[in-house]
């Protein structure tokens, strides 16, 4: 149908649209904010991959995970869907969350006391302090704090 | 109604500055001290924090009256975007983050703890009034502020009130449907006509999955409320093309154009790929506010088709159209109003020829209703034109319908029928150029997936070409398809398989026409797409 003469309302509208260019919304703006790992955009080089595999986001894929990317999903993506994943994967594993002290723990060998309330032995856990997987011998797992919220 | 007036209460509210003395101190220092705590708390809720809060509210005079808690949330949001203008330039998003979302959090709980439990209105009067304060206040920046106007304040005050809304702990689940409804509401008031500068935050809103997957499915309370709601997306979309078509119709592409059309376009694909039954539904509402030119963006709609159907394809040889499931069918009713396009007295007189022919008068004064200016490339109203042509095709396909005919050539142009057949013909002969043009788009714009519609309005274009009495009229009608076809994917199917008829049925002499052979590229572009769809045969 051809051009037509734009009206001085539409003129003014590009201009501000032009003025709202420059100041685009980032994609953090439309998500929960991220204390510990904002997102920070760069070009990256277009051989260098641009997007994750497919399937990163499936359970699966997380159980083939290395234990310590685990924790870290689990410690510094809070309240994400990554951190839910990574908490199944964790517990697919064998971990078990201890609420007060706030960390995993996996049993090192068959506890030696096993009650009602709690189980007694040695347990691997893993320490956020110091990011590091430590050994506690004697170590009394109360049953109240473990967290047994069904993730599936 | 009375929680839309709130809103509006809200909007202008926004303009209010004559504050009591001491409200802005008074309220500037909770607001910081609330961000403080906010700040410091888990991301669970601490109600304990907040009844405190609440109480100091109460005792500084704040719930007195709705006028004191408005200016409240008045003076909070300017405080909010005033901070974040400074924290933007020292380029600390993150900052803003936290203090916009503490005063997201404490609307969320105020709106949740007003009222009582099972009476619902408290809850959805505040959330309206709120959301149209900020939206009130967003004007006023934006007029204020012009080219320096910084919409990210406002872009994550939606955003997150329509997270926390739709989050389990805060309990909002029954009044979520009030809740898309203010938001569809609220966008309308800041629609992109109305605040240019918010425009991609606007688009990057009602396109964000949680408001997307609310309003589209149909899970909602009950079937009616999901069609609702799909009626209201649609609205959304069609401010979204009004705001974009003066460029587009102008190809007036500059790279911020560019870049919300892109937008667009992408939306458009999630809504082809996730929702197809909303685009058909609201094929008629869309197409009637897409610019002419805007060929793929038309095609996205139309291409769109039930999950639960198998389309054949149109290449397979002998597809007989008439012998395919749901051919007889109607599409969706059109729940958009376009009869209301058409002008009570036009109206009256077409039931009245349709009824007994007569006067024949009416023919010949139809172009004058259409044509609305004299002015070249406006000349039409389109929208009444689109309106024409589906409310006289429905009658025609009823009409058939109580002769057990179906759609054929024959059958098109049989006494019984002739009558319809009579208007189109009229109007493909008497149009300029311009109206036969933005006539047979709108008969195109019902070659969808296989339907009634898309049957009938099939026969129909055939029909005006094969008994067009000039040359010129046909060349339109290829031009109409071909242009349709020769860009990139996706296709409507009903569009493809019409235009193979045309080139492939030796009835309509397609290539004896002289505008096929005008050009050597465009001849060469017949006989490859000619090749396509004949080899098979």
């Amino acid at each position: 149908l051809g051009k037509t003469v734009l009206t001085k309302e539409q003129n003014q509208h590009l201009a501000i649209l032009e003025g709202a260019y420059k100041k685009l919304p980032h994609p953090s703006d439309t998500e929960r904010s991220r204390n510990y790992l904002p997102r920070i955009a760069v070009n990256t080089p277009a051989h260098y991959p641009q997007v994750p595999p497919v399937g990163h986001d499936s359970l699966d894929f997380l159980c083939k995970l290395n234990c310590d990317t685990l924790f870290f999903m689990f410690y510094y993506m809070e309240g994400t869907k990554a951190q839910f994943l990574a908490a199944q994967a964790l517990k697919k594993l064998s971990w078990r969350f201890h609420t007060r002290y706030m960390m995993w723990f996996q049993r090192y060998e068959e506890p030696k006391v096993i009650t009602d309330e709690y189980e007694m032995g040695t347990y691997v856990y893993f320490d956020y302090s110091k990011w590091a997987q430590n050994r506690k011998d004697g170590f009394t797992f109360e049953y109240k704090y473990l967290e047994d919220k069904d993730l599936s | 109604a009375t929680a839309l007036s709130m809103m509006y209460t809200g909007v202008q509210q926004a303009r209010d500055f004559e504050d009591p003395e001491g409200l802005k101190e008074k309220s500037e220092q909770l607001l910081h001290e609330w961000i403080q705590h906010h700040s410091s708390l888990p991301l669970k809720e601490n109600t304990k924090a907040f009844q405190q809060f609440v109480l100091q509210m109460n005792s500084q005079g704040l719930f007195k009256t709705d006028d004191m808690i408005t200016r409240f949330f008045r003076i909070c949001t300017e405080n909010c975007v005033e901070t974040c203008y400074i924290l933007i330039t020292k380029n600390q998003r993150q900052a803003c983050y936290q203090r916009l979302d503490a005063f997201v959090k404490l609307i969320i709980l105020l709106v949740k703890h007003s009222g009582d439990q099972t009476n619902h209105v408290n809850k959805i009067n505040l959330f309206n009034k709120v959301l149209g304060l900020i939206a009130g206040c967003l004007l006023y920046d934006q007029e204020s502020k012009l080219g320096q106007f910084e919409p990210m304040p406002f872009h994550r005050l939606f955003f997150m009130l329509l997270f926390e809304a739709n989050l389990p702990e805060n309990n909002l689940e029954p009044i979520i449907y009030h809740v898309l409804q203010a938001f569809v509401n609220v966008y309308h008031i800041i629609r992109p006509t109305k605040a240019p500068g918010f425009a991609y935050s606007w688009l990057e809103l009602v396109s964000h999955r949680v408001f997307l997957s609310k309003m589209l499915q149909v899970s909602q309370p009950t079937p009616d409320q999901s069609f609702k709601s799909w009626n209201m997306y649609a609205t959304i979309l069609t401010q979204l093309i009004k705001f974009l078509s003066p460029f587009l119709r102008n190809i007036e592409l500059t790279q911020s154009v560019m870049l919300l059309y892109k937008g667009t376009l992408r939306l458009f694909l999630v809504l082809l790929h996730d929702f197809p039954e909303f685009l058909c539904n609201s094929h008629y509402q869309l197409c009637d506010a897409i610019p002419s030119n805007c060929i793929q963006l038309r095609n996205l709609v139309l291409s769109a088709f039930p999950r639960s159907m198998k389309l054949p394809d149109p290449l397979t040889p002998n597809l007989k159209v008439d012998m395919i499931a749901d051919i007889d069918a109607n599409p969706p009713k059109i729940a958009y109003p376009y009869t209301y396009n058409i002008p009570s007295k036009l109206k009256n007189d077409l039931d009245s020829y349709i009824k007994t022919r007569a006067p024949i008068s009416f023919l010949s004064d139809l172009r004058s209703y259409l044509q609305t200016s004299p002015e070249i490339g406006s000349r039409y109203n389109i929208q009444l034109m689109n309106a024409l042509v589906m409310y006289v095709g429905t009658y025609g396909i009823q009409a058939l319908r109580s002769k057990s005919l179906t759609p054929t050539h024959t059958n098109l142009t049989h006494a019984v029928h002739s009558t319809y057949i009579d208007i189109f013909q009229t109007l493909v002969a008497d149009l300029d150029s311009e109206g036969r043009y933005l006539f047979i788009n709108a008969i195109a714009n019902q070659l969808r997936y296989p339907n009634s519609h898309t049957h009938y309005f099939g026969c129909v274009l055939l029909n005006l070409f094969s008994e067009a009495n000039t040359e010129a009229i046909q060349e339109q009608i290829t031009r109409v398809l071909l242009e349709r076809l020769i860009v990139n994917r996706p296709h409507p199917w009903g569009l493809l398989v019409t235009f193979i008829e045309l080139i492939k049925n030796p009835q309509f002499k397609f290539w004896n026409h002289q505008f096929v052979h005008c050009a050597p590229e465009i001849e060469k572009m017949f006989l490859s797409l000619g090749k396509n769809c004949v080899k098979t045969n």
